[in-house]
Order: structure tokens, then C-alpha cells, then sequence
């Protein structure tokens, strides 16, 4: 490597909650369950940490979280809201580095490699960061700081919430030793439990394990990653900046649903979710891609490309519609979820111009529309589509 | 309560018909059903999803007039599985529609809907028809119908745009990037019309009626549009819109004319688009007597294909979108074509040799 890396990890704690806190004073300090209601069957997207002391955390039946917090107080996601406070938590963001990477609406990689002189050291920039966040917006942030973005990733969940930790270069092999397999980044769950059955239950057994042994176990691939997790090396899950990538929204609904008008509604607010995300990370895609679930779990995803960019959101949910209703049979869904996928920088997309300038042209008008109206949204203005729908209680996570 | 027999084989060509016209995404509704008319020997069948309208009549065995409707496709699903011959058809007064082949022991019962439930099929005036050869109508489809655009939005571009010009018909279809043309040829009289957009369903099913010989029966009215073939008759309602200006992107006249083997070049283009990807891009050169065809390079790899042409200009390279290159040459009928262009960025001509009544019109991708 030519030079020392250094990278950030920004981790907005309980993002969401934190959020509703923060718009509804009155809930502070109380907790709070963002998705899935007390009733139905939902999903719980996000907590507050007072809703964590109660064993409550986020994927868990909003039935169970009820159960566990009897006086929690359930709220449904408000999306657009997250969406709007990140976006301007980002921007802030983006002023410390010139290579922000942002992984989800909470959570964003910094590459401070060479800012130092500039900038000052990576734990003041930290500090800085978590400063700003708490002054500019009242929420809360865990900074992991380490010459991976694997072992930032890891630092900025040791001292959750509001932590700083910073992994000095070549510390990264204590620091891993000193974590549970449950922290190990990139271990799953059936991962564990597979070494788990081999007697391997700590780091450090994981650490004593040769490269062949654990490549004979899991294979070449999982057995390099083993090996190279426990030894605090990226495994390169973060690789830099990808060619191509994509972005996807998706909901569990409450209450199975086979209303096609629900169903197209709620796929519409979908698609605009996705098509704002698009716009702020840059980038151009042809191809969409719809992920159906059924009510006895079966999921298939199907895609379909197109001769030119999906430029705005009518595009993509007209294209996302068809989708649906090519492929949908009417059964009861349980989660709906659209992307884009392939997304390219705007010089690699090959384009097919148009015979008729006037079909170009509302095309394109669309288009600007459409990013206008997310500009005054980064202004705090809300401005939606008169067709979005949300129905209350539903959970989406991006 | 109806009742009559008929000959299976007849029986099955006509309803898998009517099972095309009925939409299969349509939740279950007397639309999924075909609806049966028994009188005076005859059997009159019925099929629409509100837009396409069919009906046929058939000559049966009546033992008493009546009709209903019932799920045409477990109809068809039945009667393909029954043994060739006769079979009786009746309904009782509990709404069962039986199905039962003569001579056999076979007994197939269905729900049926009474038939005053089933949707009314537009009807033209009878003075608004004129003839029309089925070759020629046959021919001016094939040339077109593959060139309308699937996409919604250009609601306007989902159909074919038939039009009354000079006494001759024409028809055009365009997704917006690439167009085709045809013009009737002979000169039979046309009433006069207006220009109307027909979808492509009820130009497949003309396609899949017309025997090629003799004529249909055409009526083109500002709401819809009638085929009537000797038992058989279409209907469809139009696609409303304005048609784009399509004369406007008809280049006048082209610089250059590079003349290829229609064969050649689709084959060539068949072989190099396995490289191709999702963009669908090829780029063609055109030099002095040769043109190239090539992929991009890819991940995958590339393919390059050179076949001679008689061309004489400047070396030209140009991108396209190779399914709009080699979807007209599977239609255009003689063994050479010519491609005409101006510039690499201008759309491109695409002419049988020799010339017929049709050309195909392709905007280029960008090259970079």
C-alpha cells in the first residue's frame, strides 16, 4: 500500500427511533419501536435503546417486541423523514472527506486517508463529527476509526451508542482478539453455528485455526474469509468504489395483502424511495428489478432491462408495474421490494437516441421534474407524489 | 336449456381462438368465459376481453336452441384431451354445461354463466366495409406490427397507424427509435377514414385467420376497428392519441446506399449479438466494399464479423441497437438490401432490392 489508509465509520445510533424522539419530545427517554404494530405480525425496523433494555431489537416479530415491552410506544416507519434528516447528516459528512461512501440511510463510510494535515487527527475528526451531529441535529453517532473499512466498521459498534473508538494501524489483530465471534463482521449466523459444532467459539480459536483447515471445512472462499476476519485483514466486503452496483427498497407488510391497488401504491413509494436514493449517490441504470414474497415465504425476484436509463420515478414504476403484474398471480404478498440494479456511472450507459424530439423531450422534462422536486426536499421542503400511499404500520427498510 | 353436437376437431380450431382473445391475467369473470349460441344448425361462439371482440359461426347439429357461457379455458383444456369424433354438448337447468363425446363414456360437467351477463361485441354498420385483399393485408401487418413500442407510456406508439393516403393504405408502426413503413400497392377503393391506431393483438389474430387468399372484409371507424373473414369476425377499439408526425422523421434523402446480403448480414448479426449485452449495441462500418460488424469489448469477450457490400463513400462507423437491424430484415422479402444513411447520427434507411412498397427507418445508438 502507498500510503497509510485511514477510514471512518459514521453509525447514527438508533436511527430511526432517534428520529421520532427527536420530533416527538415526548417520547424521549421512553421506548420506542419503530415498525409493526402491537397487533398484527409486522417487523420490527428500528428501536430506541430504552426499547433495547427489554431484549426488543430490529427483525423481531412485532408480536415478540410487544410481548417483551408491554408499554412500548409502536410507530410506523416514516421513511421519507429518515431519508431527509440523512440526507442532511451526510451532507455534513461530506465536508471531512472528499471519498464519502454511503452504506445505508444511517451509516457511511469516510476515507481520511491524507487529510490528517489538513484536518487534524483522525480521533479529533471523529470527535468533530459526533459534535456536529449532536449540535446540528440532537441524535447521537458511534465512530469507528481504523485503516480498513472493515475494522472502522467493527470499532464504531465497540462502544455503541455515542462511542469513538479508533484502531491504530497494526492493532487490528489484538482488537479482533479482544471481540466475540458475535462481533466478527461478515459472520452469520449458520456460520457460527457451524464453528460453533468444530469447538470454535472464540476469536482467538478462530485465530489458531491454519488457512487449509478452514478452507477444508467451508470451502476456498468462506475458508480464506475466516482466516482473514480473525486476523483483522479486510476480507473485502467494502471494496472501493464498485463499477457497478444497486439500490433497493423493500417492506414487510402488517397484514398479508392481495389488494392490487394497496400493492401498486405502496410500489410506487417504493420506487420513489429508490429513484431519490439514485439521485443523491449518482449514477444511471436500465435495468429494474421487483422482489415479490408470498404468503408461505416463497420469494422470487425477477428483472427486466431497458433500452435507455430509467430517468425518473414514473419510469421505474411503470416498469416495476408491468413487472407485477406479469408475475404477480394475485396471491396474498407478505413483502414487496423494487430496485434498480446495475447502477453505472452516467458515461458507461450506452444511449439510443430518439426519432421524435417530442417523446425526448417529456422524457426529459420528467426527469428535471423529478430532480427539482428532491433538490427542495434536501431544503426541507416535502414535496410527494399525489399517487404515494403509506399505510400505517407497515415496515420498510432500505 | 341448449343442446347439440358437433365434431370435436371443429369445435377445438374455433375456441382455441376465442382462449387467445381472452386475457389469462384477468381475475376469473364471465370474460374468462366464451359464450354459446345454438340456432338453426349453427353454432355462433363468442369471445372479448372488452377491447377485442370475436365471433364465429360453425355448422352444428342443434337438438334444441339455447346458449350459455362457459370457462373457455378448461373448455379447450377438455376438449383437446377428449378422442377425436362427436361430442354432445348440453346444459341443464342448475347452470352445468356437460360435455360428453358420443359413443363414449366420458362425461365432463362445468359451471357455466348464463349467457344475458355476457358483454354486448361492437358491431360496425354494414355499408362502411370494403374489401381488401388478404395477401396484401397479411404482408402490410408483418411489415409493421413488430415495430410498435411495448412501453406505456407512449400509449400513441402501441399500435399500428393505418391511414387512408391517396387511396392507398398505409400503415406505420414506431417504438420512437425506429419506424416502419408500408403502403398498399394495389389500387382498390378505399373509403375514406380517418387515421386510426389498431393494436397489435387484433393484427396478430388477422394474421392468424386470413388463409392468404381472397379478400377481408375491412371497416374503420373513429372508435373501432372490423375484420370480417366468411364465418369469422374481429373486432378491436382503437388506441386513442395523436400518432406521432411520423413523414417528419422519413429522411427525404440519404447521402450513401451500402447494398449487403439480406441473409448475410442477419446471420452475421445473430452470431456477433451473442456477444452483445444488455445495452443491445453493435457497431456496423461501413468502408469500401466491406462492412463490419463488431460487439463491444467486454468482460465476456468480442466478436467481429466482415461481409462484402457494394459501397462506395467515406468509411463510416455507426452504432445500433441490433435487434432494430435484424427485426426488419426477417420480414423484408428479397435476398438484397440496401442500407442508406447520411451521417453516423442521422437515422438510416433500410430498403428491399428491389424496391417494394416498405421500408424500415433505424435511429443509430451513440457511438461512445
Amino acid at each position: 500500500m502507498a500510503r497509510n489508509t485511514v477510514y471512518c465509520h459514521v453509525d447514527l445510533d438508533a436511527f430511526y427511533a432517534s428520529v421520532e424522539q427527536l420530533d416527538k419530545p415526548e417520547l424521549r427517554g421512553k421506548p420506542v419501536i419503530v415498525g409493526g404494530s402491537e397487533h398484527g405480525r409486522g417487523v420490527v425496523s428500528a428501536c430506541s435503546y430504552e426499547a433495547r433494555t427489554y431484549g426488543v431489537h430490529s427483525a423481531m416479530p412485532a408480536a415478540e417486541a410487544r410481548r417483551r415491552a408491554p408499554h412500548a410506544v409502536f410507530l410506523p416507519v416514516r421513511m421519507g423523514r429518515y431519508q431527509e434528516v440523512s440526507a442532511r447528516i451526510m451532507a455534513v459528512l461530506s465536508e471531512y472527506t472528499p471519498t464519502l461512501q454511503q452504506i445505508s440511510v444511517d451509516e457511511a463510510f469516510l476515507d481520511l486517508t491524507g487529510t490528517e494535515r489538513l484536518s487534524g487527527h483522525p480521533v479529533d475528526i471523529g470527535r468533530r463529527i459526533k459534535r456536529r451531529i449532536h449540535e446540528a441535529f440532537g441524535l447521537t453517532a458511534s465512530v469507528g476509526i481504523g485503516a480498513t473499512r472493515f475494522v472502522a466498521k467493527m470499532a464504531s459498534d465497540f462502544d455503541k451508542p455515542d462511542g469513538l473508538h479508533y484502531v491504530e494501524a497494526g492493532g487490528e489483530e489484538d482488537f479482533v482478539l479482544g471481540l466475540d465471534l458475535t462481533d466478527l463482521w461478515g459472520l452469520g449466523r449458520k456460520t457460527r453455528s457451524r464453528l460453533e459444532a468444530l469447538g470454535i467459539t472464540r476469536v482467538s480459536h478462530l485465530h489458531a485455526q491454519r488457512i487449509e483447515t478452514l478452507r477444508g471445512h467451508f470451502g476456498e472462499a468462506a475458508g480464506t474469509f475466516l482466516y482473514r476476519i480473525a486476523r483483522g485483514i479486510d476480507p473485502g466486503i467494502f471494496s472501493g468504489a464498485r463499477k457497478s452496483h444497486s439500490i433497493s427498497s423493500e417492506t414487510t407488510f402488517e397484514r398479508d395483502i392481495s389488494d392490487p391497488d394497496i400493492i401498486e401504491a405502496i410500489l410506487l413509494d417504493l420506487c420513489e424511495q429508490v429513484m431519490y436514493r439514485r439521485y443523491r449517490e449518482g449514477g444511471v441504470s436500465r435495468t429494474v428489478q421487483l422482489k415479490l414474497r408470498k404468503h408461505d415465504f416463497s420469494t422470487r425476484t425477477v428483472r427486466r432491462s431497458v433500452p435507455n436509463e430509467i430517468g425518473s420515478t414514473d419510469e421505474f414504476y411503470r416498469e416495476a408495474r408491468r413487472l407485477l403484474v406479469e408475475r404477480w398471480d394475485g396471491t396474498p404478498l407478505r413483502l414487496l421490494g423494487c430496485g434498480l440494479e446495475n447502477v453505472q456511472s452516467p458515461e458507461s450507459l450506452a444511449k439510443q437516441p430518439e426519432l421524435f424530439d417530442q417523446t425526448h423531450r417529456s422524457a426529459e422534462r420528467r426527469r428535471r421534474l423529478e430532480e427539482a422536486v428532491f433538490k427542495l426536499r434536501e431544503g426541507g421542503i416535502d414535496i410527494r407524489k399525489a399517487g404515494g400511499f403509506r399505510e400505517e404500520g407497515y415496515k420498510d427498510s432500505t | 336449456m341448449m343442446k347439440f353436437t358437433c365434431e370435436r376437431d371443429v369445435l377445438i380450431k374455433e375456441i382455441s381462438v376465442a382462449q387467445e382473445i381472452i386475457s389469462s391475467r384477468n381475475v376469473l369473470s364471465i370474460l374468462s368465459n366464451v359464450m354459446l349460441e345454438a340456432a338453426e344448425n349453427t353454432l355462433r361462439i363468442r369471445a372479448t376481453d372488452l377491447k377485442v371482440g370475436f365471433e364465429t359461426r360453425i355448422p352444428v347439429e342443434v337438438a334444441q336452441e339455447g346458449s350459455s357461457t362457459v370457462f373457455c379455458d378448461k373448455l379447450l383444456g377438455i376438449l383437446r384431451s377428449l378422442p377425436e369424433g362427436e361430442v354432445e354438448f348440453e346444459t341443464s337447468e342448475n347452470d352445468v354445461f356437460s360435455i360428453r363425446p358420443v359413443f363414449r363414456k366420458i362425461d365432463f360437467q362445468l359451471k357455466s354463466i348464463s349467457s344475458e351477463k355476457f358483454p354486448e361485441i361492437q358491431q360496425a354498420q354494414s355499408d362502411s366495409f370494403f374489401e381488401f385483399s388478404q395477401a396484401a393485408i397479411i404482408e402490410m401487418i408483418r411489415q409493421t406490427a413488430f415495430a410498435v413500442s411495448d412501453d406505456e407510456t407512449r400509449y400513441f406508439m402501441n399500435g399500428v397507424y393505418m391511414e387512408n393516403v391517396d387511396g392507398h393504405l398505409v400503415m406505420v408502426a414506431t417504438d420512437g427509435r425506429r419506424l416502419s413503413y408500408i403502403r398498399s400497392e394495389e389500387d382498390s377503393e378505399l373509403p375514406d377514414f380517418p387515421g386510426v391506431i389498431v393494436p397489435p393483438k387484433v393484427l396478430g389474430l388477422v394474421r392468424k385467420l386470413a388463409s392468404g387468399e381472397g379478400t377481408v372484409r375491412i371497416s374503420i371507424t373513429p372508435k373501432a376497428v372490423f375484420f370480417h373473414f366468411d364465418n369469422q369476425k374481429l373486432s378491436s377499439s382503437l388506441i386513442e392519441g395523436q400518432f406521432p408526425n411520423y413523414q417528419r422523421v422519413i429522411p427525404e434523402s440519404q447521402q450513401y446506399t451500402a447494398t449487403v446480403d439480406r441473409n448475410e448480414l442477419s446471420e452475421a448479426l445473430r452470431r456477433v449479438s451473442l456477444l452483445v449485452e444488455k445495452s443491445r449495441r453493435i457497431y456496423m462500418k461501413i468502408a469500401d466494399g466491406s462492412i463490419g460488424i463488431s460487439s463491444e469489448q467486454s468482460e465476456i469477450g468480442v466478436a467481429h464479423e466482415e461481409l462484402s457490400c457494394a459501397y462506395d463513400g467515406p468509411e463510416t462507423l455507426m452504432a445500433l441497437n441490433y435487434v432494430y437491424l435484424s427485426e426488419p430484415l426477417k420480414v423484408i422479402e428479397n435476398d438484397q438490401v440496401e442500407i442508406q444513411f447520411s451521417e453516423a447520427t442521422k437515422a438510416i434507411t433500410l430498403y428491399s432490392v428491389p424496391r417494394a412498397s416498405y421500408f424500415h427507418i433505424i435511429m443509430p445508438m451513440q457511438l461512445d
